[in-house]
């Protein structure tokens, strides 16, 4: 495969069509789903001209299937979220329908914005499979089986039992979790209050529209003051109309928030992902030590021997017999069986000892790697939000300067009243 | 519907009644001018306009032209001092001042009042009073007996049944004295009510309780036998003027209960939507705990939506007080207005009925009867004061308008223009750490 030649500077991605479609799922039965068009295009240097080079339809579980092997193969990165399925956060005006054609352009966006992130990141643009997502039009989704990605998948019951039990795990992890924590608490916080922030907003512009009515059919009995208020009622029509623009451009702003709340989930994948391997590590020194404790206990013998067999001599006064003894000793061993044990403990040792070297290293270079994406990852928290900021300040002010606009009309038509 | 408590007044606190001055019988203020003596009766009679009238209607013939003498004298007044609006204004009056009365029966507000004048019918040029929210009812009921054919300004409504409104809070007294400042200047702008008697005690007594014990029934000539008309004549129908003011009224107080409805509507959504923007602002500032970097943009955007808060909530302050009051002051003026139109409308059933009565009795051709001609006299003369009122009226009630709704427009101009300077200021603290980097 050519992904060597997959450079991220050369090449343009667009999800730019979203289809609803009808098909047959896996038991057989009627189902909808929507289906998205990714076209790539290769940027000529030369003139900046792009040519379409590779254009495919793939819906969403494709997505959903690529993220998930993406986060089984770089368990160190932090992976790009997919755009929300169900629409939450809604204010009322917006349908929490799913095939709504607002959600599912919406939906589009963020998918495109998905694809982006990966082609944009230092890592992830030069893995194969995403290669051959935006490539391999068909038997795209038996490559990536091949892969026994699902297989290989962390079990969440696994995840769960080493984030309680885990004695040592990096305090900037530790660190990095209660953030992520947090940021998810404050931004659905932050979600939910807008969305009723928004709801309240439309509100007040709405019910000025009925201003428009009134001041017409006022306008019907007067004489001089007619004119004024039929105007003036024109510009609270207006006003009131302006709303449904401001807050579809919120929506945008929402968006941008909303990815980062997804992303928090992200970071604490990688966190799990460290705890695991910690846990994993610490269970394998542990055993290795307990391995070693029973080889010396085997091997040595020494006084705590002795003592012990003292006391098992003791335990067996009542009914004496050096049989018991040797027995309770020994089991039904024989010394034979004893060295036999100890050369088998001894070669497991070593094997441990040399896993335990390998997990640590492993341990170190992911902590390395992971901790290099996650600085990379705030940088680019930092800088989009940011300019979600601004662009949400720059919306206010468009808003503040229409408010103006149309008042200042109404005001000059009350004047010639 | 204010954010804070209600202000409350500075209040005379508790004394004893013997040693607090009377807040009517005299003001300590600097412009007490001169005088504490009561108008004299040879003032009183010669102040009322058309004095020949004083005398009631029985035997009295109409002196001289068919107008009756109301409406002459109002014409010789109008012809001399027509023009209220440029330099030849001659009287001034004005409320302020509220003060917060504490007695072991009551607790009340006065408000001064403050005339200057140089008409003759004042003694002096100035004149400086206290009156409470009754007296001013007192004159209103005493303009409405003595000028039924006008229509008298309404005054603020007396109670205030909805919500837990304060009536000694300082936005409350407020809306009120400018009510009640507007109520006696509609009254001085008018060429026949300025003169009245009774507005003339108002303004200058110092003892008004005193006069209204004396209950003066100095009614001018078509008062006191409006009062006498009987209810029971029927009007066929109104003639088309009157008609036409008749339905024009009924649509105007339509229209404005409309609109005091949209307007308590975009109060009530403003402060959901306050309600939701003060806890909008402050999740900005629990992020902007967490980050490093997006601290201070976080922190910046808590800030501009705490400054839009407050705009707000002095955009619907200022709707409360001062926009819904001056709207409801005109749905009570033309219920005041209708009532006198119905009040002409008896004059004219009157006067047709008896007119009738002489036609079908079959006389020889004898000369309208005195008491006809009378009904004819009260009916026109009714006729004429309405129209010239209703003219003034609607000249006095387009600037009213254009005044209010500019007001309103202004308003929100202004919290627009304030939320404007907000955001604006925070895009160099969003942009700045940028370009450091």
């Amino acid at each position: 495969m050519t992904e060597s030649n997959f450079s991220l500077k050369k090449i343009e991605i667009s999800v730019s069509e979203a289809e609803k479609r009808t098909g047959r799922n896996a038991m057989n039965m009627q189902e909808t789903y929507t289906a998205y068009l990714i076209e790539t295009r290769s940027v000529e240097h030369s003139d900046g001209q792009s040519v379409l080079t590779d254009s495919l339809w793939r819906r969403c579980s494709a997505f959903e299937w690529l993220r998930n092997y993406l986060l089984v193969y770089y368990p160190h990165v932090v992976v790009p979220p997919l755009p929300e399925k169900r629409a939450e956060f809604v204010w009322h005006k917006l349908s929490a329908d799913n095939m709504d054609p607002d959600f599912v352009e919406r939906r589009r966006i963020g998918l495109e914005n998905f694809l982006l992130r990966l082609a944009s990141h230092p890592i992830l643009c030069r893995d194969k499979i995403f290669y051959l997502f935006l490539t391999q039009e068909g038997n795209w989704k038996e490559t990536v089986n091949e892969t026994g990605f699902q297989l290989k998948a962390d079990s969440r019951l696994k995840a769960l039992n080493a984030t309680f039990r885990v004695k040592n795990p990096d305090k900037r992890f530790i660190e990095l979790k209660h953030y992520s924590d947090e940021l998810q608490s404050v931004i659905s916080h932050l979600l939910r209050v807008r969305a009723r922030v928004a709801d309240r907003l439309y509100g007040v512009y709405k019910v000025h529209g009925n201003y428009g009515r009134v001041f017409s059919e006022w306008s019907a009995i007067e004489k001089e003051m007619g004119d004024g208020l039929q105007s003036a009622g024109h510009h609270m029509d207006v006003y009131a109309s302006s709303i449904d623009d401001i807050l579809e451009d919120e929506e945008h702003y929402a968006d941008q928030l909303k990815e980062y709340l997804f992303y928090a989930e992200a970071l604490r994948a990688v966190c799990r992902k460290h705890e695991l391997m910690q846990y994993d590590l610490e269970m394998a020194a542990q055993d290795l030590a307990s391995k070693k404790q029973q080889c010396e206990e085997l091997a040595t013998g020494g006084e705590l021997f002795s003592i012990w067999v003292c006391g098992i001599i003791i335990t067996n006064l009542k009914t004496f017999s050096l049989k018991g003894v040797t027995t309770q000793l020994f089991g039904q061993e024989t010394p034979e069986q004893r060295e036999a044990r100890i050369k088998m403990l001894e070669e497991q040792i070593k094997e441990g000892e040399q896993q335990l070297k390998s997990k640590n290293l492993e341990g170190r270079e992911f902590v390395k790697n992971a901790w290099a994406d996650i600085e990379r990852f705030k940088e680019q928290k930092n800088h989009d939000l940011k300019e979600a900021l601004i662009s949400y300040a720059v919306m206010q002010i468009s808003m503040c300067k229409k408010g103006i606009q149309v008042w200042t009309n109404a005001k000059e038509c009350f004047s010639k009243m | 519907m204010s954010g804070g408590p209600p202000k409350a007044l500075p209040s005379t606190g508790p004394q004893s009644l013997r040693d607090m001055p009377h807040p009517l019988a005299g003001s300590s203020s600097e412009e007490a001018v001169g005088g504490d003596s009561t108008p004299s009766p040879d003032l009183l009679t010669a102040r009322s306009f058309g004095d020949k009238d004083l005398i009631l209607p029985n035997g009295g013939t109409p002196a001289g032209t068919a107008s009756p003498a109301s409406s002459s004298s109002l014409l010789n007044r109008l012809q001399l001092d027509d023009d209220v609006d440029g330099e030849t204004r001659d009287l001034f009056v004005t409320v302020d001042d509220p003060k917060k009365h504490v007695c072991t029966m009551e607790t009340y507000i006065t408000y001064r009042i403050t005339t200057k004048s140089t008409r003759v019918e004042f003694d002096l040029p100035e004149y400086s009073v206290r009156r409470r929210y009754q007296d001013f009812d007192w004159l209103r009921n005493k303009l409405e007996e003595s000028q039924p054919t006008h229509l008298i300004p309404p005054l603020p409504e007396k109670f205030v049944v909805k919500g837990v409104v304060d009536r000694f809070s300082e936005e409350f007294v407020e809306t009120r004295r400018k009510a009640l400042d507007k109520f006696l200047k509609r009254i001085t702008d008018h060429p026949v009510l300025s003169f009245n008697e009774h507005f003339n005690v108002f303004l200058t007594a110092k003892d008004l309780n005193a006069h209204k014990k004396q209950g003066m029934a100095l009614l001018t000539r078509v008062g006191e036998s409006v009062k006498h008309v009987a209810g029971g004549y029927k009007l066929r129908s109104r003639p088309l003027e009157f008609a036409a003011i008749g339905e024009y009224l009924d649509t105007f107080a339509l229209k404005l209960g409309t609109i005091d409805r949209i307007a308590q509507r975009i109060i009530k959504e403003e402060i959901e939507y306050l309600v939701e923007l003060r806890e909008y602002g402050p999740v900005y500032s629990t992020w902007s705990a967490l980050e490093g970097e997006l601290a201070e943009p976080l922190e910046g955007v808590s800030a501009c939506i705490g400054s839009c808060s407050a705009a707000l909530e002095e955009l619907t302050d200022d709707t409360t007080e001062d926009f819904l009051p001056v709207l409801r002051e005109y749905i009570l003026y033309s219920d005041s207005m209708k009532s006198v139109l119905k009040k002409r409308d008896h004059v004219q059933a009157e006067y047709e009925a008896k007119l009738e009565a002489v036609a079908l009795r079959k006389e020889e051709r004898p000369k309208v009867p005195a008491d006809v001609e009378k009904c004819q006299d009260r009916m026109e003369c009714f006729n004429a004061d309405l129209k010239a009122d209703m003219e003034r009226w609607q000249n006095n009630k387009r600037q009213d308008f254009r005044q209010l709704l500019m007001g309103m427009a202004d308003k929100n101009i202004q919290y627009y223009e304030k939320c404007l300077m907000a955001w604006e200021s925070i895009i160099p603290l969003l942009q700045e750490k940028q370009e450091d980097k």
